[in-house]
């Protein structure tokens, strides 16, 4: 597996993160990749589910509907 | 002119598969991973929701679901138009399961924002997220993510999800936020060998035409 290339700037560099990361994932096992993974998305749900806004908070800020 | 939209895929001769994800056909992966605490909250959902409605799951969550080193705090479901008696009936069962609908109580509110186009967002009952963006598909190109719709089968569950042209011709040609270009890009190299890029390029003139 190639080296990750550092970026010139930051899209470049989350770009070339992306790409390096699609060739982990093709080749390396679940277990090592979807664990990593999941450190990142249990803890971002997690963060995620202790900010309390309301429905309507929440609505307001994606500019929807509420009627609650 | 409109059935131009509509080739099927054509995969590539190499048909490689990557670690964990195995190819059955050319519409169903059988994933192997390690399910997370979204996967969980998805499966869920989805269990109940497909014994009401025909359903694909689009956008982020996608890719997310394929490794993507990212979370979402929605994901993004259309459902085929409901008749008011079955959708009556998936909203009982969602609210008997423990979610509520964030736009509205009422059923007929809720059914009515659907059926002008609105989405609506479903989440575990007292929270706001994650939850789940639901939308009746009425745009053409909405619809015809049916036609060609991916199974990934993980476990004894299987979610349906927009094709894997649709999802980055969607993302690089509509939606276009860096977020959605990276996603775009992330399913291009996940699946290289198995992208068919002349399909993605006819979207790419149906999302372009739609938003003519």
């Amino acid at each position: 597996m190639k080296w990750l290339k550092p970026g010139k700037d930051n899209r470049e560099e989350r770009m070339n993160f992306v790409e390096y990361w699609a060739e982990y994932v093709r080749t390396h096992h679940s277990n090592d990749w979807s664990r990593q993974q999941n450190i990142i998305i249990n803890s971002q749900l997690q963060s995620a589910r202790s900010v309390r806004l309301t429905p309507r908070q929440y609505l307001e800020i994606k500019g929807e509907i509420c009627r609650r | 002119m409109e059935n131009r939209y509509f080739i099927d895929n054509i995969y590539m001769e190499n048909n490689t598969d990557i670690r964990n994800m195995e190819f059955v056909d050319n519409r169903t992966i059988k994933l192997d991973k390690t399910i997370n605490d979204l996967d969980r909250f998805v499966l869920k959902f989805i269990r109940i929701l497909e014994k009401h409605a025909d359903y694909v799951i689009v956008s982020g969550y996608v890719s997310i679901l394929f490794g993507r080193s990212r979370a979402t705090e929605d994901i993004d479901i259309f459902v085929k138009g409901l008749n008011k008696e079955s959708f009556d009936a998936l909203y009982t069962e969602l609210k008997n399961s423990g979610y509520w609908c964030l736009n509205a109580e009422s059923t007929d509110e809720v059914y009515s924002y659907l059926q002008e186009g609105l989405s609506v967002r479903f989440a575990d009952e007292g929270e706001t997220i994650p939850n789940f963006e639901v939308k009746f598909a009425k745009r053409k190109s909405a619809l015809m993510a049916f036609a060609d719709a991916l199974t990934v089968i993980m476990a004894d569950d299987k979610i349906r999800l927009s094709s894997l042209e649709r999802q980055i011709a969607y993302k690089r040609y509509y939606l276009k936020s860096d977020k959605d270009l990276e996603d775009a890009f992330y399913i291009e190299n996940l699946f290289k060998e198995r992208i068919n890029l002349g399909k993605v390029e006819l979207l790419q003139r149906m999302i372009e035409d739609e938003m003519a």
